[in-house]
């Protein structure tokens, strides 16, 4: 039942990210909740039991572990509730299936600071008390999930009402879809309904309209999605097989202690250069003993080769992407884009090292305990090495577009020999995913809730050593919270926010979470969006330039500051962050 | 009526001229690049040694005079005026060992009863911190009061001042050991400015580290403002390492809040400009 739920997520994880109300490119509520549940699936394999107790407890860990991005957190604490609620029971009746949907939901209000209505809450709220209301007059438990799912669909309908950017942009939430689609799909299983009829039931949703939207909770970053997303456009469907160039989606370790004596040293930088000549999606994570390596090649026997002498091959995956793609298109009509080749995902959550972060201490090298360490997220191998260089021990890869889960937040956790870790997720959809770990981490952590890379980086700055861990909270607190951020980015599709006509290819200029400008000239958002971000005064500007940053925007924009604010400090550092072209910050 | 006489070191950052205007007698430090050895402000002046470290690798060291030194000078003066008061001013013992080679010096005197004539010191302070307190001392030595109104004098003044220095570059920190362990290593990639002050018992810690210019600018006007208000009479005496611009363009922000009546600039010796560093801007603040 919970793997129909799974399945009919994952399928339409494309169309829940379609639903992200901003414009910016990071449509990924689907992907979020979707990585989640397949987290919890795997935690399920191979632990098949008669007892339900013990089957949603194994999902319930691995929806935790795998949370990323706030409605995959949210749902994960459904599901925390659920399984406790129904921890001792072999099986479950309407009653104990309505008791369990309600605590569950009482867990995820718990677990969140500030609910906000016309989310993914409020869906699964409303369902839940339906539950209640009907369960002892409802004869079978598949009766019941049956109407909990049309009470949530309904109650998805209503979010626009109750959420006025929904409303404003004509969809409903995303995180509520996903869970509409998670709880069709127990539906579905419980009066096994054949699958054959998930065509039918796709069209009538899609007739339905007004679909569901997100809006990433207490973030309210936003956007618009059109209120139906058009089937068969999914970025999967539009890459031709052939595109696929370096096919071999590889994974294997190196170990190292089982080397000849007389092996290589090995050089990390030099051993990526290798790669990329025939790959890339390169990440080559070294520890201890073993090397991790993940490359996408057209030369799968030449990677191997490479790798030999540095040590024994183990745990080797290799996977022909082209034949996934095709598996993919057959499959459903390219509805889907959920399934991501595992890449994208183990991107997201690797913590970066080497090339990004040389100077990162192992920790296995560590035996002492350090009294503090931080670890912060973020994009761009430039903030990541600045973020180094301040104070923070490790950084996460991961931003608006891939949210690290609870578990690479509990890992490197674990990896990190302090006595108190702080945490700062830099974004505002992380936030959650970072709690949730310094709840489940079972050591000293706390969560310095920053919402963008420049208030992660004042916080940063603000820690001291030698003060106690509520005196920092307290200066890292203030630091990022006195600190103004904006972001330039590029629209991904044609919308209209507060006002603002966007068009996609657009520059957006993005004060805090609010879109202040948006037009086709790159200069003209900066100056736009500085300009707004200067109104109450400042002395000292940071630009972190990204991938697509232009030098000659980059100096035009330097004299441009140097001639309107010339009181205002002007440092211009290399961010290297994808998407964004420009990060600033006024202090 | 006893004549009092006013010794000091090197680091006190005071000109000769003026030294020689009050009869301010100095011992000198000594600082070595590698197998180069000068007497400070003897046989090295200041902006000679600037250069010299921007162009040496290493970073100089400085020793501390000898006691034999200071036993010297105290018997010459002693010698040439029998019934003196000797006020000793030195560098914070708490950073060199310049206060215990005089407070030893002071006890090897060969003059009967010299221990009476003598009074060493502790200015708890550094650089123009010390010549402040030494130059109260002349003047007051100048219109005859005596060794205790001094000392009380000074004990008063040294508690009373604010001492904040805006470094420019964490390099020379760096490079001396001089800043903890673990902001040691902190740093590098951004425009970091270091504030570092002298505390009431002469040690040097590092007050905050801040972004830029004119915010560790603005950061010390605040931490004045704890002592100060904007109304009282205020003096303020600069020490500033090859940057005067620097140091003036700190007063000229420090005049619009505070009730500033004078503002006197020195240069930054070598013994602690080595460890701050070219850029540094030291500030000396006291009610009038």
């Amino acid at each position: 039942m919970a793997a129909a739920g799974a399945e009919l997520l994952n399928r339409n994880a494309e169309r829940v990210n379609a639903l992200n109300v901003f414009p910016v490119p990071d449509g990924d509520t689907g992907t979020n909740m979707n990585l989640t549940m397949t987290s919890g699936m795997k935690e399920l394999q191979g632990k098949t039991s008669p007892h339900l107790g013990k089957v949603v407890e194994a999902l319930s860990k691995g929806l935790l572990m795998g949370a990323r991005g706030n409605s995959g957190v949210i749902l994960s604490q459904l599901f925390r509730g659920f399984a406790k609620s129904l921890a001792s029971s072999e099986e479950a009746g309407p009653a104990q299936l309505a008791a369990a949907l309600q605590y569950g939901v009482d867990m995820a209000y718990k677990a969140v600071v500030k609910p906000v209505e016309g989310t993914i809450l409020t869906v699964a709220r409303e369902a839940a008390k339906h539950a209640v209301t009907i369960a002892r007059r409802t004869g079978t438990a598949d009766e019941l999930m049956r109407e909990v799912y049309e009470k949530a669909n309904e109650a998805l309908q209503r979010t626009p009402e109750q959420l006025p950017v929904l409303k404003q942009v004509g969809v409903v939430d995303s995180g509520g879809q996903g869970l509409v689609y998670i709880y069709e799909g127990f539906a579905r299983v419980l009066s096994t309904l054949d699958a054959t009829q998930h065509e039918a039931s796709e069209a009538s949703f899609v007739t339905e309209a007004a679909l569901p939207e997100d809006v990433g909770m207490a973030d309210r970053l936003r956007g618009t999605a059109p209120a139906r997303p058009a089937a068969g456009h999914s970025a999967q469907a539009r890459l031709a097989t052939e595109d696929i160039e370096f096919l071999y989606d590889m994974e294997f370790f190196i170990d190292r202690s089982k080397a000849a004596k007389s092996a290589p040293l090995f050089n990390e930088q030099r051993f990526k250069d290798a790669l990329a000549k025939d790959g890339d999606s390169i990440l080559v994570i070294e520890s201890d003993d073993v090397i991790k390596v993940h490359v996408h090649s057209r030369k799968p026997g030449d990677v191997l080769n490479l790798a030999l002498p540095y040590g024994e091959l183990i745990d080797i995956h290799i996977l022909n992407m082209r034949e996934q793609h095709r598996d993919l298109l057959d499959e459903e009509g390219h509805a889907d884009a959920g399934n991501l080749p595992d890449s994208e995902a183990l991107a997201a959550a690797e913590v970066l090292t080497g090339g990004a972060a040389p100077q990162t201490t192992s920790p296995e090298q560590v035996h002492e305990y350090a009294p503090f360490g931080i670890i912060a997220v973020a994009m761009g191998e430039g903030i990541a090495e600045i973020l180094l260089d301040n104070n923070v021990d490790i950084v996460l890869s991961g931003g608006q577009t891939m949210n690290p889960s609870t578990e690479d937040f509990v890992k490197a956790i674990e990896a990190l020999p302090a006595e108190h870790i702080f945490l700062l997720p830099n974004n505002g959809n992380i936030i959650l995913a970072a709690e949730q770990a310094a709840e489940l981490a079972g050591r000293s952590v706390s969560v310095i809730t920053t919402r963008t890379v420049p208030q992660g980086l004042a916080a940063a700055l603000a820690f001291r050593e030698d003060e106690s861990i509520e005196r920092n909270s307290e200066l890292m607190k203030r630091a990022s919270e006195s600190v103004r951020s904006g972001q330039v980015t590029q629209a991904v599709r044609d919308t209209s926010i507060d006002g603002i006509a966007i068009r996609e290819g657009d520059f957006i200029g993005i004060q805090e979470k609010a879109i202040v400008v948006s037009t086709s000239d790159l200069n003209d958002a900066c100056r736009t969006l500085l300009s707004g971000m200067l109104e109450e005064g400042g002395d000292l500007i940071t630009v972190l330039t990204g991938e697509d940053a232009d030098a000659n925007v980059t100096s035009q924009l330097k004299q441009w500051l140097n001639s309107e604010h010339p009181d205002v400090e002007v440092e211009v550092l290399e961010g290297g962050q994808p998407l964004y072209p420009y990060v600033f910050a006024v202090e | 009526m006893t004549k009092i006489r006013i010794v000091t070191d090197s680091t006190a950052d005071l000109p000769a001229d003026i030294r020689k205007q009050f009869e301010i007698e100095m011992v000198p430090l000594q600082l070595s690049f590698g197998d180069e050895t000068f007497l400070d402000a003897v046989t090295i002046e200041t902006d000679q040694f600037y250069q010299k470290l921007a162009a040496s690798e290493q970073l100089p060291k400085s020793s501390q005079p000898s006691t034999i030194a200071f036993k010297e000078l105290y018997e010459r003066i002693l010698t040439e005026t029998p019934d003196a008061q000797i006020i000793s001013i030195h560098l914070s013992a708490a950073l060199s060992g310049t206060y215990q080679s005089a407070v030893i010096g002071s006890t090897m005197v060969e003059i009967e009863d010299a221990e009476s004539h003598l009074t060493v010191f502790d200015s708890k302070s550094a650089s123009i911190g010390i010549g402040v307190l030494v130059l109260k001392a002349a003047e007051m030595a100048g219109s005859g009061s005596s060794k205790e109104q001094i000392i009380a004098e000074l004990e008063k003044l040294r508690a009373e001042t604010k001492i904040y220095f805006l470094v420019d570059t964490l390099e020379y920190l760096q490079k001396g050991g001089r800043i903890g362990k673990a902001s040691a290593v902190i740093g590098s990639l951004l425009n970091i400015k270091p504030i570092l002050t002298l505390d009431e018992d002469g040690v040097v810690s590092s007050i905050d580290k801040v972004r830029g210019q004119k915010k560790a600018m603005l950061r010390i006007v605040e931490l004045l403002h704890e002592k100060f208000n904007s109304q009282e009479p205020v003096t303020v005496t600069f020490a500033y390492a090859e940057r005067l611009e620097g140091a003036q363009e700190m007063n000229e922000l420090l005049k619009s809040h505070f009730n500033v009546q004078g503002t006197t600039y020195y240069e930054l010796g070598p013994v602690i400009g080595t460890h701050a560093g070219p850029g540094t801007v030291g500030l000396f603040m006291h009610r009038v």
